[in-house]
């Protein structure tokens, strides 16, 4: 092997940029991707999705569907509505009158929504035959516009008498106080942060398989969180929990999108269910993708006020957000809480008052999208700060050294209760300066401003809130039967003496299998490539609870404390065992390998015995041990449980989050004063994720992050026209970034260890979307002379165009200061 | 998706292809490198009922030299142009290729199935109208040659008959002192430009302009010839000025859609943009210097 990095210093294998173990195995196609599996009997399935955004069904014949060769099967809404229940809504009231089929019965709420799914021996005759159901549809009005949709004018879900689905006011300190003490008051008018997505590799996948024997139903999917999707499918299908199997393999990237891909699921199940117990796969097309698994959410903040005191130190805000989480909640409402994670994002002040509603529309369900909920709220965070300093004329990274949380305020808690573990973004600012050459920058700015060119430095401050407490479920349902957080995991010594790792995690990329043999080998001082670890989630492993999924930037903090704790709990019987063995106290041993593998000796002699051997006296050889050793299994589960208390659901207050890991991005651009395009002329990377299991793996996860942001603040925007036809449903319209649209990166970082998690790791990966805010600021700085007020994190050469002419479709908000003192 | 049922017959020859071609009738189409057609038929938005498949037949995929002309089988993929030291030689040429999509669309995609498709947001189009290239055609009737301006007569159509096969593409290397550059916005590697400029342009005596071809691109339902912003420069010296009046010139003469690549009123901003700077590469390659030209995209510098 060549993957090994030189030998660990201290014994400890954490810490090591040990190149990803899965790699080989991915970069070979050798990878288990759902689509690789061919089971005996398998059946393909295929929606008929809808072509309008809004429509009544009047009519769905599937008689020529039936007859056409290899057709086994055509299901349709009403099909499916008689033979399941609607799945859960998490949200109360309002949201709870949501009714949600695994397939449109009544209506269709968005274009793509599926109507009727065709089941046949191939995925041709599938394809064949879905062109032959006739749906006869009555268009509505669509609701495309989260403000217009507050009017009620058409109703996305009638019997809600309204699509507004959930609304909350947060209010801490003393907002009102504030503003009257004010030296400065900044207004702002209306802001959009836009639909995007991610654009993983590999679309969704199922292959359900009924066994009509068990009554059970085995999912092999791509969904990233098995344990929520069969909480969800479980009372939709009838079948308790424990008849629902999950297993995961490879999965090419997720993001948080696949989260909600349960519906698709019930369908399959379904299918295999009507079918006999045939296993039915699905497989996603690159369009059904971009037009109907989930988008992120969009965000529209109004009214905007911002008190500042004479330094321009921000003393309170108040805002008004109206969330847009398209035809059906789903995962939401929790991403009207979610965002609260991160608050006051990197900065001090304690009064803040925000009116929050989310809306359905006639757009594709949201679904978690990396940085979920919170980049919304940190980009308008950052927008508020960069336009108050260019409003007040304060410099904006003085203006941001003026308003950050100080260093030693750690752990910091926030006005609502969240308790901000560790960090020091000041310094992570001028670590960046440094990167990207700060200075000589702004001496270069005053020569191009002199030419009259566009040239602006930007810095993103952001947070990445990671391991989240269920809890905060409570603050959008007090009903919810939801709270903490928690993993787990298993590692055993097999009967030949192996250590073998099972993770309930689904790994879509994030190099789990690495980085937990890099913690089981510093606790048994072995090497990570004498572990055995088995990736992928299997209900049948039995190593996971209600919590588990990979979500929320926490594997560093959950996933690694199960297999920490395992670990440790498996390496406190070797050393029991090995005491009675090597007639010696435990005190005086010492893990380490010898010439027989790993083994446990006696310090300074050559008493020793190997995993083998330790391993044959438990599961072959057990005469041999007396019964009080009886309860030595060598095969240790542990359940990490996250230190959370129920939050106070009335005063929306509590800890929903456990660690911090933080983005200090600067950008320098340039808009062309010929094509108006956006350049980027130089970018640093600040991260830090408090203490890193492997620099290598947080490295890559950097770059992904900011590349998706990058893509997501000038390229990736999905669109709809006034009908709601998705006019990005392909690569070619969507325009996922590419590495011919990256600059060079320069990365850097800083650890402040967390102080809430053993291995002082925090959760990371998401990257706070920390581009959006980063280029917004550049290009703030760079057209704010211009009379522009960047008010959407979506930018392109095209709109900076169409601002700048003075004839944007959605003008600049207005902005205005009122100085009192 | 999969495509719908079609038959497929692999030619061996270029008259076994024009054979199979002409019984087919309506129902056949070419399979030459694939990447527009395939992606089309895999959305179901084409439908041949028979492909003819160009790509076991020997010998037109050669990139020749020929009394002072390049010749390119129409199977040359647009990666082997890329690698060309021949093609290197009409630096446009090379701009265009080596800035096609992405390298598997590249190493895929070929020069005579992109001319024959005439798509409007094609790269080759453009630049092989700058330089005057011939189309060289074989079909029932035996072999036809024509300028590729006569060969494209709208969007997705050409003066080949129903049998017909483009066979080579043929262009003149440029005299001394002219030089081309080919620029090409995108938004990101694997789509169309949103709006590119082809100039072709040789220098006179004291740095006039002897002669230039302009082309764009993405803008018409074919490529545009500006034919004001020629006579811009045509017999002037070429200094800012005049660089200037033919890329307002240009950027009049473009009839560009709103599309999600841009609305109309930017893809003209757009157009002058990228003839202003196309003309200022092909100059300063006319007088000797090594500058880089192709494909820009969204972020990059």
């Amino acid at each position: 092997m060549n993957n090994q990095a030189p030998k660990p210093e201290k014994g400890t294998w954490v810490g090591q940029p040990l190149r990803r173990r899965e790699e080989g195995r991915l970069v070979r196609g050798q990878g288990l991707f759902v689509e690789d599996y061919k089971l005996q009997g398998m059946l393909y399935l295929q929606f008929v999705r809808s072509p309008y955004a809004h429509a009544r069904i009047d009519r769905v014949d599937v008689s020529k569907a039936l007859t056409a060769p290899g057709v086994l099967a055509v299901l349709t809404g009403a099909e499916v509505a008689a033979r399941v229940q609607p799945f859960i809504e998490i949200g109360p009231g309002a949201q709870g009158k949501v009714i949600d089929y695994p397939m449109a019965t009544d209506k269709v709420r968005y274009q793509g929504e599926p109507v009727a799914a065709v089941v046949a021996e191939s995925r041709n005759a599938a394809e064949d035959a879905a062109e032959l159901v006739e749906v006869e549809y009555h268009a509505l009005v669509p609701v495309l516009d989260a403000e217009l949709a507050l009017k009620n004018e058409s109703l996305v879900h009638d019997q809600n008498g309204s699509n507004v689905v959930w609304h909350g006011n947060f209010e801490y300190g003393e907002v009102d106080k504030a503003f009257q003490e004010a030296a400065n008051i900044v207004s702002i008018g209306r802001m959009h942060f836009h639909r995007f997505s991610s654009t993983p590799l590999e679309n969704n996948g199922i292959i359900a398989t009924w066994d009509p024997k068990k009554e059970s139903i085995h999912f092999l999917s791509t969904n990233s969180f098995p344990a929520f999707a069969a909480q969800f499918l479980s009372p939709a299908l009838g079948v308790g929990i424990d008849q629902i199997q999950m297993e995961s393999r490879d999965i090419g990237g997720g993001f948080g999108i696949k989260i909600t891909t349960y519906p698709q699921m019930a369908v399959c199940a379904l299918a295999s269910k009507q079918l006999g117990g045939r296993p039915v796969k699905w497989i996603e097309t690159r369009t059904e993708h971009m037009l109907a698994s989930a988008h992120g959410n969009e965000r529209t903040f109004l009214d905007t006020r911002v008190a500042l005191d004479k330094n321009g130190v921000i003393t309170a805000i108040e805002s008004r957000h109206i969330d847009d989480c398209g035809a059906y909640p789903r995962y939401e409402p929790l991403g009207c809480i979610i965002w609260a994670q991160v608050l006051p994002g990197a900065y001090r002040f304690r009064n803040y008052r925000v009116d929050f509603t989310q809306v359905v529309s006639n757009k594709c369900p949201v679904g978690p999208n990396r940085g979920y909920s919170r980049m919304q709220h940190l980009w308008f965070l950052e927008r508020v700060i960069d336009i108050c300093g260019h409003e007040l004329g304060i410099p904006t990274d003085e203006m941001r050294l003026r308003n950050y949380i100080r260093t030693e305020e750690f752990p910091y808690t926030t006005p609502n209760g969240c308790i901000y573990d560790s960090g020091n973004y000041a310094r992570m600012l001028e670590i960046a300066k440094g990167l990207v050459g700060w200075d000589g920058w702004k001496e270069k700015q005053k020569q191009a401003r002199q030419e009259g060119r566009m040239l602006g430095l930007g810095i993103g401050s952001t947070l990445d809130s990671g391991t989240n407490n269920f809890g905060q479920a409570r603050i959008i349902n007090a009903f919810a039967p939801y709270s903490g957080q928690s993993k787990a995991a298993n590692v055993k010594l097999d009967i030949y003496g192996e250590v073998v790792v099972s993770l309930g995690s689904v790994p879509q990329g994030q190099g789990h299998e690495t980085t937990a043999a890099q913690v089981v080998a510093e606790v048994l001082r072995v090497p990570p490539d004498m572990i055995v670890v088995r990736p992928g989630f299997d209900t049948e492993h039995n190593v996971y609870t209600g919590h588990t999924g990979t979500y929320a930037s926490q594997f560093a903090v959950t996933g690694l404390s199960a297999i920490h704790g395992a670990a440790e709990k498996l390496r406190a019987e070797i050393a029991r065992l090995a005491a009675f063995v090597l007639k010696a106290k435990e005190s005086e041993l010492e893990f380490g390998v010898g010439k027989m593998g790993p083994e446990v000796r006696v310090k300074g002699t050559d008493r020793s015995i190997n995993y083998w051997g330790l391993a044959n006296l438990v599961n072959v050889n057990n005469a041999e041990l007396p019964m009080d050793m009886a309860d030595i299994t060598l095969n240790c589960r542990y359940v990490y449980k996250a230190p959370f208390a129920v939050p106070d659901v009335e005063k929306k207050y509590g800890n929903l989050t456990l660690t911090y890991a933080a983005q200090l991005h600067i950008a320098v651009m340039e808009v062309d004063r010929e094509t108006y395009q956006p350049k980027i002329l130089a970018y640093a990377a600040v991260d830090d994720c408090g203490t890193k299991i492997n620099p290598l793996i947080v490295e890559g996860q950097v770059h992904g992050a900011t590349a998706h942001g990058i893509g997501a603040a000038l390229m990736e925007n999905c669109v709809y026209d006034p009908e709601g036809n998705m006019l990005t449903a392909t690569f070619s319209d969507y325009t996922p970034i590419t590495v011919m649209n990256m600059p060079d990166l320069a990365c850097g970082g800083l650890e402040t260890p967390s102080p809430f998690s053993y291995n002082g790791a925090k959760g990371m990966g998401e990257g706070g979307a920390a581009p959006l805010h980063t280029i917004c600021a550049a290009l703030q700085d760079a057209l704010y002379s211009r009379k522009i007020i960047i008010h959407d994190s979506h930018n392109s050469g095209d709109s900076i165009f169409h601002a700048l002419q003075g004839d944007s479709a959605k003008p600049a908000p207005a902005v205005h200061v009122e100085r009192r003192a | 998706m999969s495509p719908y049922p079609f038959h497929y017959h692999r030619a061996h020859t270029l008259a076994e292809a024009v054979t199979l071609l002409a019984q087919l009738g309506g129902e056949g189409q070419l399979l030459a490198g694939g990447q527009s057609l395939i992606p089309l038929m895999k959305l179901r938005l084409a439908r041949p009922g028979a492909l003819v498949d160009l790509n076991f037949v020997p010998g037109l995929s050669a990139i020749d030299e020929h009394s002072g002309e390049i010749r390119m089988g129409a199977m040359a993929r647009h990666a082997a142009l890329e690698d060309s030291e021949l093609v290197a030689r009409v630096p446009i040429l090379h701009d265009c290729a080596a800035g096609i999509a992405d390298s598997q669309v590249r190493n895929m995609g070929t020069i005579g199935g992109s001319v024959a498709e005439a798509d409007p947001s094609g790269d080759w189009v453009a630049v092989l109208l700058t330089l005057g290239a011939q189309v060289r055609c074989t079909g029932p009737q035996g072999e036809r040659i024509m300028p590729v301006s006569d060969f494209v007569t709208d969007a997705y159509t050409t003066m080949l008959g129903p049998a017909e096969i483009v066979q080579e593409i043929r262009v003149k290397l440029p005299p001394a002192k002219s030089g081309g550059a080919f620029i090409a916005f995108k938004r990101c590697a694997s789509v169309y430009a949103s709006a590119s400029a082809a100039v072709q342009l040789t220098l006179g005596d004291g740095d006039i302009c002897r002669d230039i071809h302009i082309a764009l691109g993405c803008v018409g339902l074919t490529a545009v010839v500006p034919i004001a912003a020629q006579d811009a420069l045509r017999g002037k010296p070429v200094s800012a000025k005049s660089i200037e009046n033919a890329a307002d010139a240009a950027m009049a003469a473009a009839e560009p859609q709103s599309d999600m690549r841009g609305s109309a009123d930017y893809k003209r901003v757009l157009v002058r943009a990228v003839v202003k700077r196309a003309i200022d590469i092909a100059a300063r390659r006319a007088r000797g210097e090594r500058v880089e030209a192709g494909h820009e995209y969204v972020a990059r510098v």
